[in-house]
């Protein structure tokens, strides 16, 4: 029986490094000296403003089990669900000051402070990791007669081309509209309510273009099923299947857009739990998990820290402003 | 074929993949159990547990919990008049009235039932037909939508037991609730009243507890609760008029939730109450309906669960979700490192055939698992009333809370509790509340894409042979029956009039 036991825990020692993190995390008080002094008063939590199961919960989910096991704090993941989102950072506004808080952060952040009437905005809170970015492509049936994002350009100056956008607050929204004010022509929108239902809309034939997240697409553009034209990225895309696609900035237009994923912690935060934060955050930034959760959502990492992160959320707003507002 | 399906039957039928599918019925059965939590939730605050596991096994187990938090639902429908998600809000209609009637056993059989047959018709269609359905099934645009809205409510509208006036009404009112939030392609917020809660609209799930389980016990105390109903075990089989009672149903259900199914985003609500809404029509017993009709219990199930399995055609041939839960799910592709795509029957065939044929396990499982214990489970109404409505009352707001980890969703409940309560005092049908709500945003979303395709010019449903089909059975279903009656009044008048002028004669 005694051995047995000690065979599970071998077993276990082994294949699950992040129980193992865990469990070493009763001598967190001496790892969290050797960051500065500080550690996170008791277990942490990451909130999830979004139901579980989706992507701000897969992100939420993957940068939990990432700091958990860089730190050795436990990290507990709660789905705060409701109103888009604004439910989730409301609560998170709530936390003021609560060094062992985390939020699993992406665009609603800045475009829910721009459409509604909600308490907070970035600058409420202390943004400590940018993962990576989230770029669209734009992408065509096979047999479209587009070859180029400038083909769809001119086409749509003389003629009507029905682009379907994932919500009025959404990436291919902003990016079609960043389109249009560069270019100066206009695209008919058929507004759906996410990805999928675009791609449904778009491989049925009943609309012309669209702009969707390489992770959303990459399968049909193996099969054939769609072709991208160009992606709206400052860089070409590393990954094999993606590098032969240029960017709009190649074809001469000059719009490049992302969604981020990020996680952030709550305003009024010592400067010491921040910095602790963004060193696990670097830590984490060096582990497979990372470099896992980048590939398998098609992302670009390009992951910037605490006041670089500020900076790129300032220029971020003001990109949506202009959409929105 | 035959190879995929070896393949699939070697890979599925490992010791360990049995035991997990097992698992995975067991506890999704014991999720839908809780008020609230469907399958959707199910499945999603599951995903977590199945990290551990192989891609294929992890995916076995989370088909497994799908079918079995479905399962689950329908017992408490019938049971306690709480449905799980919106597609077993049909089955309260009868479900429930055949349990104060002492059928429940019945009940939760044919269901059982129901669901297998449904569940094997749509998966042999699945595993044959898979890629050039969901090819078929890429047709259905927003136009496309839009007329199969228009027809599942000209469907429903009658069905809300006698009163078409109250059932209208009570559509309308559900429709109403659904505005709330902002809408598909707008970012404005509509009465919301600065709260932010109620951004993202009222939640169906709440209103569901609220309505049915929170409401029910209030009636319950008000009419000062009858008797436990204490029924023989002998009573609690199903006897052989019901299933002969049952097999047209099963059939005509089986189908209409396959073909609404496969669609993206028609969804499983829908067929369930078109298939009421049929068998209403065509039913022989079609009087008994509302008051304990087996009939009534077997179309919505056999119906949501055939709608649940061809839920897996768009999901797996093209890498779109079928519906709520297929969506998380394609999520946990991901995780596991699986790209889902029209490419994945290619790259991938041990898994999808493995899963394949997991389903059908999965089914047999819950088959055998839930038959015998049909009867067991309907002896939970011989607890008396003075346990039992504690009972629900604390798992439904434990189930309201669980959902969304807010209070709001609490105070939700109490709200839609109480009106759940005042409406039955009223007498008001309360499906069709749920279906306009449910439904709400479904017919906004696609009033506006079809608007925004058209350019405001609705005469493009007219261009599209699919919507033309659609509207005009909606036309004959609508004006049909209406006629039918007027042409029955006019005929018996005027043989009345002859027979008076007999006797005058």
């Amino acid at each position: 029986m005694a051995s047995t036991t000690a065979k599970f825990a071998a077993i276990g020692a082994v294949t699950l490094l992040a129980l193992t993190g865990c469990s070493s995390a009763a001598a967190g008080s001496t790892s969290g000296d050797q960051e500065g002094g500080f550690a996170p008063s008791g277990d942490a939590r990451m909130i999830v403003p979004f139901s579980a199961g989706g992507g701000s919960d897969l992100s939420g989910r993957a940068i939990a089990a990432g700091l958990e096991e860089v730190t050795g704090v436990n990290i507990s993941v709660e789905n705060r669900e409701g109103g888009s989102g604004a439910v989730g950072y409301s609560h998170f506004l709530a936390q003021e000051g609560k060094d062992n808080y985390l939020l699993a952060a992406e665009t609603a952040m800045l475009a829910l402070p721009l459409t509604q009437d909600v308490q907070f905005d970035y600058t409420s809170f202390t943004p400590i990791m940018k993962l990576g970015d989230d770029f669209t492509l734009l992408v065509v049936a096979p047999d479209s007669p587009y070859e180029t994002c400038t083909d769809v350009v001119d086409a749509a100056e003389k003629e009507r081309v029905v682009a379907a956008v994932s919500g009025a607050t959404s990436l291919d929204e902003i990016v079609f509209t960043l389109v249009e004010d560069a270019t100066g022509v206009s695209f008919d929108r058929v507004p759906f309510e996410s990805g999928s239902e675009v791609l449904a809309s778009l491989l049925g034939g009943k609309i012309d273009v669209a702009s969707l997240n390489p992770g959303e697409v990459l399968g049909q553009l193996e099969s054939g099923d769609l072709k991208a034209l160009c992606s709206f990225s400052e860089e070409r895309y590393e990954y094999d299947q993606l590098a032969d696609i240029p960017t709009a900035k190649e074809q001469g237009v000059d719009v490049s857009f992302a969604q981020f994923r990020g996680f952030i912690a709550p305003g009024g935060i010592t400067d010491e739990a921040r910095e602790y934060w963004i060193d696990a955050a670097k830590e984490f930034e060096q582990s497979d998990a990372y470099a896992e959760y980048i590939e398998s959502n098609v992302m670009q990492a390009n992951a910037v820290y605490g006041d670089d992160f500020v900076t790129y959320l300032e220029g971020n707003n003001a990109d949506l402003q202009k959409v929105l507002q | 074929m035959i190879d995929n399906l070896l393949l699939g039957f070697q890979t599925a039928l490992t010791p360990e993949n049995l035991l997990w599918c097992f698992i995975g019925v067991l506890m999704g059965t014991i999720i839908g159990l809780m008020p609230g939590l469907g399958s959707t939730t199910g499945v999603a605050i599951l995903i977590p547990l199945t990290l551990t596991l192989e891609p294929v096994t992890a995916l076995i187990m989370l088909a497994g919990i799908y079918y079995g938090a479905q399962y689950g639902g329908t017992i408490t429908s019938v049971l306690i008049s709480t449905p799980g998600e919106a597609a077993s809000v049909v089955t309260t209609l009868d479900g429930y009235q055949m349990a104060r009637k002492g059928r429940a056993g019945a009940a939760l059989a044919i269901s059982a039932i129901g669901s297998f047959v449904a569940a094997i018709i749509s998966l042999a269609l699945l595993m044959a037909l898979a890629p050039p359905l969901a090819d078929l099934a890429l047709n259905f645009g927003p136009v496309e939508n839009l007329a199969i809205m228009i027809l599942g409510l000209v469907i429903v509208v009658s069905f809300a037991g006698g009163s078409m006036a109250r059932g209208l009404m009570m559509a309308a009112a559900g429709l109403l609730i659904s505005t709330v939030g902002v809408a598909t392609g707008f970012s404005d917020a509509r009465f919301t009243f600065g709260n932010i809660d109620l951004l993202g609209g009222i939640p169906f799930v709440e209103v569901m507890i609220g309505i049915f389980a929170v409401g029910e016990v209030l009636y319950q105390i008000r009419i000062g609760a009858a008797e436990p109903i204490k029924a023989r075990f002998r009573d609690m089989l199903i006897t052989k008029d019901e299933l002969k009672r049952s097999a047209g149903p099963i059939v005509r259900g089986s189908g209409i939730g396959f073909a609404l199914g496969i669609l993206p985003g028609a969804g499983s609500t829908l067929a369930s109450f078109m298939s009421y809404g049929i068998e209403k029509k065509v039913s022989k017993n079609r009087r008994l309906f509302g008051k304990g009709a087996i009939e009534g219990v077997a179309a919505p199930e056999s119906a949501n669960n055939a709608a649940a399995n061809a839920n897996f055609v768009p999901t797996l041939a093209l890498g779109i979700p079928g519906g709520g839960t297929t969506a998380v799910l394609l999520g946990a592709f991901t995780i596991y490192g699986l790209q889902p795509g029209p490419l994945l029957f290619e790259t991938q065939p041990t898994l999808v055939w493995g899963l394949l044929v997991s389903f059908f396990i999965g089914n047999v499982l819950l088959l055998i698992l839930n038959l015998p214990l049909a009867p067991v489970f309907a002896q939970m109404l011989r607890i008396p009333y003075g346990f039992l409505y504690p009972i629900i009352l604390l798992t439904s707001f434990i189930g309201a809370y669980a959902v969304s980890n807010n209070m709001f969703s609490v105070v939700l409940v109490l709200i839609f509790g109480l009106l759940g309560y005042v409406m039955k005092e009223l007498d008001m049908p309360v499906a069709p509340l749920v279906l306009g709500l449910v439904l709400g945003p479904l017919f906004e979303k696609a009033l506006v894409q079809t608007s925004a395709l058209g350019q405001g010019d609705f005469s493009i449903m007219l261009e599209s042979p699919i919507s033309v089909v659609i509207l005009a059975l909606a036309l004959l279903m609508g004006v049909g029956p209406m006629l039918l009656g007027r042409l029955r009044v006019a005929r018996r008048s005027r043989r009345s009039v002859t027979e008076s002028e007999k006797v005058d004669v």
